[in-house]
């Protein structure tokens, strides 16, 4: 009975506890539940075809992702430096027009929450719209190429840049501006010499952060023919040249985790 | 000179070394942007000589006001099928997602790994999950796995666990270390001090989480058909295919549609848990 009394130690779990330890019980075994209706109602293949499938495309695809095709690193890199270039032009012009656009969300500059409210729905719509949808949009009204993938990445980003930009404006301290007013300085004055050096370091992080977005939405793009590394990767995907579509990933994911850092450091330092 | 005068003194400039910072990495920026543009032959003409063109696109989206209702009171039935087969791929990722992503997180946090050596596997596995976009892995499986559902299901399960674990082992790392060390000095096994130590403190947020991953999942299932991997994105595409515009207007109004109600409904429980 001695192994009794360590028990004791513990008070009992209060009712809070319990009650929410039910509702997650209940919660798990609901989704678990909704988990077997989606997968019995669901159209999946049988498992024979599944096995039949991989055991004809496994060993290929071992054997090419074994020895990618080094060959092929310049047109990769390539590819992948145009890719490159469209996220930065891409995420410039998403700055630009959210720049212009944030000051019609921002409540602060607007004087009122229901002035900004259009504003803000804008964005919202605007950020959700998928871009992959804007591209395929952009390449039947522009034709394929990196222009139609800019476009759609510029027109993407406004939703989110203009939240956080509007964010950042709603955020700032009004001292400064009361203080450059005081002294005598019209608008500009306070524009230029309080909101611009407030705003300036969020704004450019915020920039970095959604060009790392972008860089990885732009590699995507081109399966839409909407220019980029996407383009040559989507027509090997289809002849299963797996070789080369194994030097393409291994461009993609270098180039993306090497800006990736540089940009976080970049980041880091802003702020 | 202006110098001497009251309101030019008073206002001292920044000094040299941040000031040459400055003008230094806005160069480097300028230099970058004017070699993408020359690289990418960025067409900023065509855009706006083609917008005429662009404007017409967009009027074949819409049927002609004479025949949308029938237009599209013809359409709607038939998208409701791939619809709901969008949203059980997004359902099964993140359900297999988020459990596979339950041991990476605690792998993968510095103050839960085993040893030094599976943390940095774990981690590194993490970043290539995300390094690579779920549309990219969707048009990867599809070879592999047969065309349809699974492969889409396969691929946003992928990359929810790279998302899920890489958030969640921040949140882990972030964690108040008391109870941890408390249960640790009091004798408790590795999983006993993850169960009364970790989760209490992180199960909100990572509900919170996997709700966003949910949305994340939803966005990306209503694409991934692009590449063959099901859900409305394959009908969108085969529209494309037949030059049919005003059922592919039809399909990005009713994509835009529910997204938009999917996030709706994530923010407002979101808003509810924390």
């Amino acid at each position: 009975m001695s192994r009794t009394t360590p028990t004791l130690a513990i008070p009992p779990t209060p009712p809070h506890v319990r009650r929410n330890r039910v509702l997650s019980i209940g919660v798990a075994v609901l989704s678990v539940a909704l988990l077997v209706l989606v997968l019995a109602t669901m159209n999946l293949p049988t498992w024979q075809r599944v096995r039949t499938g991989l055991e004809r495309t496994l060993p290929p695809l071992w054997r090419g992702f074994t020895n990618p095709d080094w060959e092929l690193f310049p047109l990769a890199f390539n590819a992948m430096l145009e890719t490159f270039y469209m996220a930065v032009l891409g995420t410039l012009l998403g700055g630009v027009l959210a720049f212009l656009l944030s000051f019609l969300a921002a409540r602060n500059l607007l004087g009122g929450t229901a002035k900004a409210a259009p504003g803000k729905a804008l964005l919202v719509a605007i950020r959700t719209f998928p871009e992959i949808l804007l591209a395929i949009i952009f390449v039947a009204a522009a034709g394929p190429g990196p222009t139609a993938g800019i476009m759609a990445m510029g027109i993407h980003s406004i939703g989110f840049l203009g939240k956080i930009f509007s964010d950042v404006i709603e955020g700032i301290d009004p001292g400064p501006m009361e203080a450059i007013r005081a002294a005598g300085g019209n608008g500009v004055h306070v524009f230029l010499y309080s909101v611009v050096p407030q705003v300036l370091p969020e704004f450019a992080s915020n920039l970095l952060y959604r060009f790392e977005i972008n860089l990885r939405a732009a590699t995507i793009l081109g399966l839409v023919g909407a220019g980029g590394i996407g383009g040559p990767l989507i027509q090997r995907l289809s002849f299963r040249r797996w070789d080369e579509i194994s030097m393409i990933l291994i461009v993609i994911v270098g180039f993306i985790v090497v800006v990736d850092a540089i940009s976080s450091t970049i980041r880091r330092r802003l702020v | 000179m202006a110098a001497d005068g009251p309101g030019v003194a008073a206002i001292p400039r920044p000094p040299l070394a941040s000031r040459l910072r400055g003008m230094l990495s806005l160069a480097i920026v300028a230099a970058v942007v004017v070699v993408a543009y020359r690289q990418t032959d960025f067409d900023l003409e065509a855009l706006f000589t083609g917008a005429v063109d662009f404007w017409r696109f967009f009027g074949r989206l819409v049927p002609p006001l004479s025949e949308m209702g029938s237009n599209w009171g013809t359409y709607l039935p038939r998208l409701v099928a791939p619809l709901v087969e969008t949203l059980q791929i997004a359902y099964v990722g993140t359900f297999f997602g988020t459990l596979l992503a339950l041991p990476l997180i605690f792998l993968a946090s510095a103050n839960t790994a085993v040893d030094p050596i599976s943390m940095w596997v774990a981690r590194v596995l993490l970043t290539v999950l995300r390094s690579i976009p779920d549309l990219l892995w969707a048009a990867i499986l599809v070879p592999i796995l047969v065309v349809g559902p699974l492969p889409g299901a396969v691929a946003l399960t992928l990359f929810s666990v790279g998302i899920l674990a890489k958030l969640g082992s921040e949140t882990v790392e972030a964690i108040d270390p008391g109870p941890l060390e408390a249960l640790r000095a009091a004798g408790a096994g590795r999983v006993a001090t993850i169960v009364y130590a970790v989760v209490p403190q992180i199960a909100a947020t990572m509900v919170s989480y996997v709700l966003y991953v949910f949305e994340i999942n939803v966005r990306a299932s209503v694409i991934i058909g692009l590449v063959g991997a099901g859900g409305i994105g394959f009908t969108l595409q085969q529209r494309l295919n037949f030059f049919d515009y005003t059922g592919v207007g039809l399909i990005i109004l009713v994509i835009f549609v529910v997204v938009l109600a999917i996030d709706a409904l994530s923010v407002w429980a979101r808003s509810r848990l924390i």
